[in-house]
């Protein structure tokens, strides 16, 4: 086992904070923030035609989330990781006494720590708050979704070379991970498979939350999530070990 | 009697079945700069990937600082330095936040910034983003980053290539303040000039194969078989003699007679040498 260094993880995470904040990444929440206010508005009208404003505004609260954890999450974490092999940084870092795990640790930090503040913030600006017990799920379901992805956008990350195949290669997987759960309610075998996704599960406990459900979130669910984040660690570490951060 | 940092026996390297590095030897002590010189595709770079455990051989041991190279890990980047090419910088941060970036992780002081930025002539620019530097420039902090923490051995992969002769000037002068501080350098360069200039040991690589090794000066002795003299004469006439008894004889009398204006031998040099035994250019 490495030794994990706080000065050399933070050092990281700093600069990961700085480059986070960069024109490429920030557009990202602020397109989380942006569509889930359009989707509350989008469905604060269609709210008059019969279902209720809190369910409406809980779809969209859902729908900004997934979008939330797949941009924020997934693609900004791979496309930091690829612009270090753009900008050739990548190994001078890994030359300079850092290690797999502390480079891992300082880059998702930053990625992690903003997207999990705005899964509370996207709550106020759908229009839809959740309190007490189905708070805490809410919290354990978003964090635990918000980890995942960062993870995954580590592994895509590795196969990026730059940050124009940091996109190509994530699209494919953000298009599945989001859109599944999205269209679940329209076609059926979607919903069946949007079930074994994090993001369908997030979505689903939403929903179960707006509907006053008993129960919103299956132990079958947990142990799904669960699955997820040990196979995204462990493809990664497989990966990593393989090839380091750089396939070449 | 100064300790050895790098020790390289019978190293050999094979990308599938393509051989790069056949059976290299070579030692490199404190405050000595060692210069691998070579074409491209000569097998510097993946020399010094060996060296620093970003790349396994094929057989053979490396040591560097005692340690086996098969053995290392990131903690011997403590005490190293590595300078290549395509070091990357981080282009929005400015060229004090890098070093500083650098010198958090590897526990550095804030005052050796500011030394470093003098060292290398980059202090006027610490504020400017790293993006914004002229290549020069770029390759200076470079430098300087990889001389932060002072490390007992700095690599320095094509260091001048590329920039003016005198950003190069001023790097050489930097180096040879470094080698004079003990620190051992282990440079390559396809500049045979600068290898001769700056180098204590120089080996010539081929093709993976070392060609020829020792001190600039001996390598070229050893290969200066035909003596040869170029003179020139107050009446503006030059001569490239022979060194035998007519031409001894000539240059008597005209030393005698005072028409010298200049003489001296011609031994070749590195890159001759290359040629000589290799029937290839360097560059």
């Amino acid at each position: 086992m490495k030794t994990l260094h706080m000065n050399k993880i933070m050092a990281i995470a700093q600069v990961k904070t700085k480059a986070f904040m960069g024109k490429n990444c920030i557009i990202m929440p602020l397109f989380a923030l942006g569509f889930t206010l359009l989707m509350r508005i989008l469905y604060g009208k269609m709210a008059n035609g019969g279902s209720s404003a809190d369910s409406m505004n809980a779809y969209a609260l859902s729908m900004g989330l997934v979008m939330n954890i797949g941009m924020c999450g997934i693609y900004c974490t791979s496309l930091l990781l690829a612009e270090e092999k753009e900008k050739k940084t990548l190994r001078v870092l890994m030359t300079s006494s850092v290690n797999g795990m502390e480079y891992f640790i300082g880059c998702i930090l930053p990625v992690f720590t903003a997207t999990v503040i705005l899964n509370y913030v996207l709550m106020p600006v759908s229009g839809y708050i959740i309190s007490g017990k189905n708070l805490v799920l809410y919290s354990v379901v978003t964090i635990l979704s918000s980890l995942i992805s960062c993870i995954i956008g580590m592994l895509l990350g590795i196969f990026a070379k730059n940050q124009v195949s940091a996109g190509t290669i994530t699209t494919p997987v953000l298009l599945v991970l989001m859109m599944v759960p999205m269209f679940s309610n329209f076609i059926e075998i979607l919903s069946t498979i949007s079930k074994f996704f994090f993001t369908g599960i997030l979505m689903d406990m939403i929903m179960d939350i707006a509907a006053d459900k008993g129960s919103v979130l299956q132990a079958g669910s947990v142990v799904i999530m669960v699955v997820e984040a040990v196979l995204a660690v462990g493809l990664f570490v497989v990966c990593y070990r393989r090839n380091g951060f750089e396939r070449d | 009697m100064s300790r050895e940092y790098i020790r390289l026996e019978h190293i050999s390297k094979k990308y599938k079945t393509e051989p790069v590095l056949k059976n290299i030897d070579a030692r490199l002590h404190e405050g000595e700069i060692l210069g691998f010189l070579g074409p491209s595709g000569a097998g510097k770079t993946t020399t010094i990937k060996i060296i620093t455990g970003q790349l396994k051989q094929t057989s053979g041991e490396a040591y560097i600082l005692g340690i086996n190279s098969r053995d290392i890990d990131e903690t011997i980047y403590e005490q190293i330095g590595i300078v290549t090419d395509n070091s990357g910088i981080y282009e929005y941060l400015t060229v004090y936040k890098n070093l500083e970036y650098f010198a958090k992780i590897l526990r550095v002081k804030k005052d050796r910034i500011d030394e470093v930025l003098r060292q290398v002539g980059l202090y006027e620019q610490k504020n400017k983003p790293a993006g914004k530097l002229s290549k020069g420039q770029t390759q200076r902090l470079v430098l300087a980053r990889a001389v932060l923490h002072s490390p007992r051995v700095l690599f320095l992969d094509e260091p001048t290539s590329g920039l003016d002769p005198s950003t190069a000037i001023e790097i050489h002068k930097m180096l040879l303040e470094l080698k004079r501080q003990g620190m051992a350098i282990f440079l390559t360069t396809h500049n045979m000039e600068e290898a001769t200039k700056m180098c204590d040991h120089v080996a010539l690589l081929n093709e993976g194969v070392i060609v020829e090794y020792g001190t600039p000066k001996d390598i070229c002795l050893k290969h200066n078989k035909i003596k040869k003299y170029a003179v020139r004469l107050h009446d503006g006439t030059e001569h490239l003699l022979e060194q035998n008894q007519e031409n001894i004889g000539r240059i008597h009398n005209w030393m005698t007679e005072n028409q010298v204006e200049t003489l001296h031998s011609c031994e070749p040099t590195l890159e001759s040498v290359f040629l000589n035994v290799t029937g290839r250019e360097l560059s």
